[in-house]
């Protein structure tokens, strides 16, 4: 076993050195702050890899620049393309054009709405989006419980842009937690969005304040409406220490308010881990091996406790 | 416009008394929809809507900032032109502003291994402005010197700044800013700087020659080229004074969030825009004042306020607001055309 394991590590090391793997990339937007992590950690791990030549275009959220730019991938003769898709409901068309061609495609980050009949040859690379925002969520509750509100707690939750798949995934995960017998002394008394921003999120959170909702606690889709809520709260005069904050992504920016003892829950979302396992994937593929059609990579929950280990990963 | 050569414009001022100025239409719709809100207040949250002060103040400060482009855009506009990269240049300011305005304490940031951190506040404002400046002074240029339209100039200003703000730090989000930058942001001072824009950019629209060339320009630009107006030169002016207000808007900004990323600033070009058609600046040129752009900010304020505070969808917000832009539009064209046909 360990011999055929080691003949066919040879083998793929042989075949990658003895002739330059091109793959294409395509990244949804480049000026997303996570997604930029993903695309560096892809860039980089790339260019450790000995003849592996990575090109990463940006379809700036234009499913229809984004279906060209895989078109003309496939006309330049690459080996492999990775997308992270703009829209996750247009994914067949790619997967078609990828098969048609013959060359291995691997999706990133973003479930494509074929996940389940991906042609041979394709996988997707992410973290299992249901995790997130349940591991925020819970956490909340027994922060809630353990600051001895289990009689009642009053959740306001902000979110993502409303046509974005995360936004809806983890706002039902919200949902869901309130569902379960130990945390439905939970009500959500507020549910907005911010549209991911963090100075939407402050004025929503002023707006709120000024309709004099209260509350134990904010659950935000993500990290950077988390803060502008904090700042919002921070700015009514409001003490951080009464109110649990969740965000998700784990952002540099999060961790030091989470340092500063502002932010209570945050989760990881490995964001090199996932732009290096598709690069990974994708040369598996190449190379012919035998691969997951999902390749799951965990999502892990940041807060006090263990900060330390995340600080400089995101 | 067959109504706006020179002449036409003395005999407008004449009949002001017998017509509304447009701010009249903008201030009357933004009264109608403090009604209703007062009145949907009372009903779905039993309390009022305005007699809030915190609610009114967030009600003018989460407009302030686009309300800074909004004045720029509005002398853009009111000199026959338009000006689309105004958000993105929001964008590409912020990212480089804030990268000369960071905390030595925060090991990644940008300028670190220069040591160009901890700066005196002066710099980031003075590169930031300087940022803004270029940028509108490149569409100002294109425009008066090429003769492209205004549309496809700032349409590519509109790219191409975008395209800085994220290969200014390959997208990384540029965040903790000295106090001194973060001061531009806090509080209310979004709200007093927007006053001291919109009050300066009233006064010279009103009494400086600046203004009346603006004007003049927009209303009929071969008379005001004849009666002796470098309309060339003028036109520059206009397109970096409208940068340097998107740029300034940059760094209140990101001051604000106390961060800055590639991605800020996206619409707000159309948001500023909008605010100027509600407050009854004509996209056809001449007509128009920073009173009205004014109104139609805070129109947009009382409606974002409202929505959240009758907890309706996000959608209906947007829905509404293009419903009011075009609203707005459809009041003004049957104004202009009611005064065509009396003279």
């Amino acid at each position: 076993m360990k011999k055929t394991l080691l003949v066919a590590g040879l083998t793929s090391l042989l075949a990658t050195s003895a002739m330059a793997e091109t793959i294409g990339a395509t990244i949804a937007r480049f000026d997303d702050n996570w997604l930029t992590v993903m695309r560096n950690a892809m860039v980089d791990h790339a260019a450790g890899l000995d003849g592996v030549e990575l090109q990463v275009e940006d379809a700036t959220d234009d499913v229809g620049k984004q279906l060209n730019q895989i078109q003309n991938f496939i006309a330049s003769g690459v080996d492999a393309i990775i997308v992270n898709p703009v829209d996750t409901d247009a994914t067949v068309a790619m997967s078609n054009a990828a098969a048609e061609a013959g060359i291995p495609l691997v999706y990133v980050n973003r479930e494509p709405v074929n996940v389940n009949e991906l042609p041979e040859n394709q996988a997707f690379v992410a973290s299992n989006e249901i995790e997130s925002g349940t591991l925020e969520s819970f956490e909340v509750c027994k922060m809630l419980r353990a600051a001895g509100k289990a009689g009642g707690a009053n959740v306001v939750v902000m979110m993502g842009q409303l046509s974005n798949q995360a936004a809806v995934q983890r706002t039902k995960d919200v949902h869901d937690v309130v569902g379960i017998d130990m945390c439905n002394f939970m009500t959500i008394v507020e549910e907005q969005t911010a549209n991911w921003s963090r100075v939407e999120a402050q004025d929503l959170m002023t707006n709120w304040l000024s309709a004099g909702v209260e509350f134990d606690a904010v659950i935000a889709n993500n990290d950077e409406m988390a803060i502008g809520a904090i700042q919002a709260m921070k700015a009514a005069g409001m003490d951080m220490s009464d109110v649990i904050v969740g965000g998700v992504d784990a952002t540099a920016d999060a961790l030091q308010a989470m340092q500063d003892g502002d932010l209570d829950v945050t989760v990881f979302q490995d964001a090199a881990g996932q732009g290096a396992g598709a690069v990974d994937t994708v040369l598996k593929l190449v190379a012919g091996e035998d691969v997951d059609k999902k390749v799951y990579i965990p999502f892990q929950l940041v807060t006090a406790d263990n900060i330390e280990s995340f600080l400089g990963e995101n | 416009m067959a109504d706006a050569t020179a002449p036409a414009a003395i005999i407008d001022t004449s009949r002001k008394k017998r017509h509304w100025p447009p701010e009249f239409n903008a201030l009357i719709g933004l009264i109608g929809i403090a009604i209703v809100f007062e009145i949907l207040g009372w009903i779905v949250r039993d309390q009022s809507f305005f007699g809030n002060l915190t609610r009114l103040k967030i009600m003018i400060l989460q407009v302030s900032i686009i309300g800074i482009i909004a004045i720029g855009v509005t002398q853009v506009i009111i000199s026959g032109g338009i000006d689309l990269s105004s958000g993105s240049v929001v964008g590409a300011t912020a990212m480089i502003a804030t990268s000369f305005a960071q905390v030595g304490t925060y090991p990644r940031a940008v300028f670190i291994e220069q040591g160009w951190v901890d700066l005196p506040v002066i710099i980031p404002v003075v590169v930031g402005l300087g940022c803004g400046l270029i940028a509108g002074l490149i569409n100002g240029l294109l425009i008066a010197y090429t003769k492209i339209p205004p549309f496809i100039a700032t349409l590519g200003m509109m790219v191409s700044a975008r395209g800085v703000a994220q290969w200014w730090t390959k997208g990384k989000p540029v965040s903790f800013p000295t106090d001194q930058y973060a001061a531009m942001g806090q509080g209310m001072t979004p709200v007093f700087i927007f006053l001291g824009v919109a009050i300066l950019f009233y006064l010279i629209l009103r009494f400086t020659v600046y203004g009346k060339h603006t004007y003049a320009i927009g209303s009929n630009e071969d008379a005001a080229r004849m009666s002796g107006i470098n309309v060339e030169r003028h036109k520059v002016l206009v397109y970096t004074i409208a940068g340097l207000l998107a740029g300034l808007a940059a760094m209140v900004l990101s001051a604000r969030g106390l961060t800055a990323q590639s991605g800020m600033g996206v619409m707000y070009e159309l948001d500023a825009i909008a605010m100027s058609v509600i407050g009854g600046v004509s996209l056809a040129g001449g007509r128009g004042s920073i009173v009205g752009t004014t109104i139609g900010m805070i129109i947009f304020g009382v409606i974002i306020s409202g929505f959240t505070f009758l907890r309706l969808d996000a959608f209906y917000q947007e829905m509404i607001k293009g419903a009011i832009i075009i609203a707005a539009v459809v009041a003004d064209m049957y104004r202009q055309r009611r005064r065509a046909m009396e003279s």
